[in-house]
C-alpha cells in the first residue's frame, strides 16, 4: 500500500515535471528571442545558435540604422514605472494604514454605513468610471502625468479590510498604554501600531506592487505622450515602429519589466501564500 | 463583521478633559479615515454619478452634452456589435472558468502527492504568468500564434500538419485567446485550492483509510465536498474578472478575425476612445458595470468570509 503510494508519487512528479516544462514554453520563448540577432530572429527554434545582447543594447542605445540612429524610449519607461510604483505604494500604504486604525480602533457614529460604503467600492469594477475620470483628468490638465496614474489608483478598499482585520488583532492595551503616557492619536498609529502591521502591510505590498507596476488599462486611457509611457504601454507600442516588426527588442523589454516581479515572487514567497490563505472563506 | 469590544479603545472617562480634548477625541477617528475617503468622493462618486448622467446623454468630448434620454440604450438594446460582445464575453466566461478551474483543482491535488521540495519549484514556475505583465504575456502568445515565423506553426508543419493563421481565421481567433487566458489563470487559482486543500482536517482522510479508500474515492468523497467552499469562491472571482476582460483581446487580436474576440470591454474602449461616443460607451459602461455588480454581489452572498 505504502509502496504503491510512493510509486505514484514519483508517476506523479515526472508527470508534473513534464507538464512544467510544456507550461513554461512561453517563457523559453521570451528569453530565446531576446537573445536571438536579427538574422536568426525567424529561425525554427526556440533558442538561438548564436546567442548575443544586441537586442538588449538596443533598447538603450537605439537602433543603428544606415548611419541613423532610431531611439527607443525604454530607458524612460523604466523610470516612469519605478517613480510611479514607488509613490503609488507610499500612498496606497498609508492611506490604507490610516484608514484602517480607524476602522480597526475606534468607536464612532456612522462607523457601520462608512464601512460598508468602503468595501461598496470593492464592488466596483474600472468600467464604471473610466469614462468620466478621463474627462475628470482632463479637465485638470493632467493628461499625461504622473498624478494621472497614481491617483485612482489610491482608492484601495481590499488593502484598507486587510490591514483592518490585522490590526483588530493587536492587543488594545498596549495602545492604551501609550495612550496613559500621553502619546497622541497619530504617534500611537505611527510608532505603535504601524510597526506591528508590518507582516500585513509587506504582504499588501507585494500585491499593489504586482497591480501597480503592470497595470495598463489606465494608462493607456489617460497616458498619450510616448516619453510619459509605463512600461506595459512602451512594450505593447514596441511593435511596430517605422513598419519594422522588432521582435526581438520587445522580447529583451518583456524580460527586463519581468525580472523584478520574478525576484519578488520568490524572496516573497511566504508573504504571498499568506495572502492568499488571509482571506480563508466559507460557504 | 461585527466588531469585538474587547478591542477597542474604550473612552478614558477621565473627568479632566475639556471641550476642546473632546472635540479632538470625537474628530480623530474621521481624520483617520478621510484621505481615503476624499480619494473616494472625487475619483469613485464623482465619476460615476457623472458616468450615469453621461449614459443618458450625447457627447464627443467636444460639444455641448445633450440629453437624450434612454435613447443610448434603445440604440443598445438594437445593436447587433454590442450583442456579438455579450456573446463573446459570455463564451470566454463560460469556457475559461469551467476548464480552467477544473484543470486548476486537477493541479493543486497532484502538486500535493509529489514531495514538497519539487512541489515548491513547481508551484513558482505555474504561479509565473499570474505576476507577468498582462502585456508581456499577450505579445509572447502572440509571436507564438504568428502565421508565418510562430513556433506553433513551426511545431505543425514539423509534423506534416498545415499551418493555421490562428490569430486572422474568425474560427481558431476566440479558441487562441481562451488557451491563453486559461494557461495565464491556471496557476493562480490553483494556489488559492491548494490553501483549501490544506483546511482540510488529516482526520477525515484517516478515517477514509480505515474504510478502504483509494485515491479515487478520496478524491470524489472527502476532497471534492470539502473543497466546495474554495471551489466557489475560484468561480466566482474568475467569472467577475472574465465578465471585463480587456487587454488580452485588445492586444492579441484588436478584437479581430471579423470580431470574434471583441469582448464587451473592449466594445466599450472602442466606441470611447476610438470614436469619442462617450455618452454611448457610458451606457455600455452602465450594462457592463452591473453584470460585473452582480457577480461580485453573488460573491459576497454565497461565500462566506472567514476574518482570521
Amino acid at each position: 500500500m505504502v509502496r504503491r503510494r510512493k510509486t505514484l508519487a514519483y508517476t506523479i512528479g515526472g508527470f508534473l515535471l513534464l507538464f512544467a516544462i510544456l507550461y513554461l514554453l512561453p517563457y523559453m520563448w521570451m528569453v530565446g528571442m531576446s537573445l536571438k540577432s536579427d538574422s536568426e530572429t525567424y529561425s525554427p527554434t526556440i533558442f538561438p545558435e548564436r546567442p548575443t545582447l544586441e537586442q538588449y543594447q538596443r533598447l538603450f542605445f537605439g537602433y543603428q540604422f544606415k548611419g541613423l540612429t532610431l531611439q527607443i524610449n525604454f530607458p524612460a519607461y523604466y523610470k516612469n514605472t519605478v517613480i510611479i510604483t514607488v509613490i503609488s505604494l507610499i500612498l496606497i500604504l498609508f492611506t490604507d494604514a490610516l484608514a484602517a486604525y480607524g476602522f480597526a480602533k475606534f468607536e464612532f457614529r456612522g462607523k457601520n454605513a462608512l464601512f460598508w460604503l468602503m468595501i461598496g467600492t470593492m464592488l466596483l469594477p474600472i468600467y464604471a468610471t473610466i469614462i468620466p475620470s478621463f474627462w475628470l483628468f482632463s479637465k485638470l490638465k493632467m493628461i499625461n502625468t504622473y498624478q494621472a496614474l497614481i491617483l485612482p489608483g489610491v482608492i484601495d478598499a481590499y488593502g484598507i479590510f486587510l490591514l483592518k482585520q490585522y490590526m483588530e488583532t493587536i492587543p488594545s492595551e498596549i495602545i492604551d498604554a501609550a495612550r496613559v503616557d500621553g502619546a497622541g492619536a497619530f504617534r500611537r498609529f505611527w510608532q505603535i501600531v504601524l510597526p506591528l502591521s508590518r507582516p500585513a502591510i509587506g504582504t499588501l505590498a507585494v500585491f499593489r506592487f504586482l497591480f501597480v507596476w503592470n497595470d495598463y488599462l489606465w494608462p493607456l486611457v489617460v497616458i498619450r505622450r510616448e516619453n510619459m509611457y509605463t512600461l506595459s504601454l512602451g512594450i505593447a507600442n514596441m511593435q511596430l515602429r517605422q513598419g519594422m516588426v522588432v521582435w526581438g527588442s520587445q522580447m529583451a523589454a518583456s524580460v527586463l519589466a519581468t525580472l523584478p516581479v520574478i525576484v519578488l515572487v520568490l524572496v516573497m514567497q511566504r508573504e504571498f501564500l499568506r495572502g492568499l490563505t488571509a482571506g480563508a472563506f466559507k460557504a | 463583521m461585527a466588531v469585538k469590544e474587547s478591542t477597542l479603545e474604550k473612552p478614558l472617562a477621565y473627568s479632566g478633559a475639556t471641550p476642546r480634548q473632546r472635540f479632538v477625541r470625537k474628530v480623530t477617528p474621521y481624520l483617520f479615515i478621510s484621505p481615503f475617503f476624499v480619494g473616494f468622493a472625487i475619483f469613485s462618486l464623482l465619476p460615476i454619478v457623472f458616468s450615469i448622467f453621461l449614459s443618458l446623454a450625447q457627447w464627443d468630448g467636444m460639444s455641448a452634452i445633450r440629453l437624450v434620454g434612454l435613447n443610448n440604450f434603445r440604440i443598445l438594446i438594437q445593436d447587433p456589435k454590442f450583442w456579438n460582445s455579450l456573446r463573446i464575453t459570455f463564451i470566454i466566461t463560460f469556457v475559461c472558468t469551467i476548464l480552467g478551474t477544473a484543470g486548476s483543482t486537477i493541479l493543486a491535488v497532484l502538486l500535493e502527492k509529489v514531495n514538497d521540495r519539487l512541489a515548491s519549484v513547481l508551484r513558482v514556475i505555474f504561479f509565473l504568468p499570474a505576476v507577468t505583465s498582462i502585456v508581456v504575456i499577450t505579445f509572447i502568445w502572440k509571436q507564438l500564434y504568428n502565421a508565418d515565423y510562430g513556433y506553433f506553426n513551426i511545431l505543425l508543419t514539423k509534423a506534416g500538419l498545415p499551418p493555421q493563421d490562428w490569430l486572422a481565421d474568425p474560427k481558431l481567433a476566440l479558441p487562441a485567446l481562451i488557451v491563453l487566458l486559461i494557461w495565464a489563470g491556471l496557476g493562480w487559482d490553483a494556489l488559492i485550492i491548494t490553501a483549501g486543500l490544506r483546511s482540510i482536517p488529516e482526520e477525515l482522510y484517516d478515517a477514509g483509510k480505515v474504510d478502504g479508500t483509494n485515491e479515487w474515492t478520496e478524491f470524489l468523497h472527502i476532497t471534492l465536498p470539502m473543497l466546495r467552499p474554495t471551489l466557489l469562491f475560484v468561480l466566482v472571482t474568475s467569472v467577475i474578472y472574465l465578465w471585463g476582460i480587456f487587454a488580452q483581446p485588445q492586444l492579441l487580436t484588436g478584437g479581430g478575425a471579423l470580431r470574434e474576440t471583441q469582448t464587451v470591454a473592449l466594445y466599450l474602449y472602442d466606441v470611447g476612445f476610438r470614436y469619442n461616443k462617450y455618452g454611448y460607451a457610458s451606457a455600455i459602461a452602465v450594462i457592463l458595470s452591473l453584470l460585473m455588480f452582480i457577480s461580485s454581489y453573488l460573491n459576497f452572498r454565497f461565500v462566506r468570509y472567514e476574518t482570521e
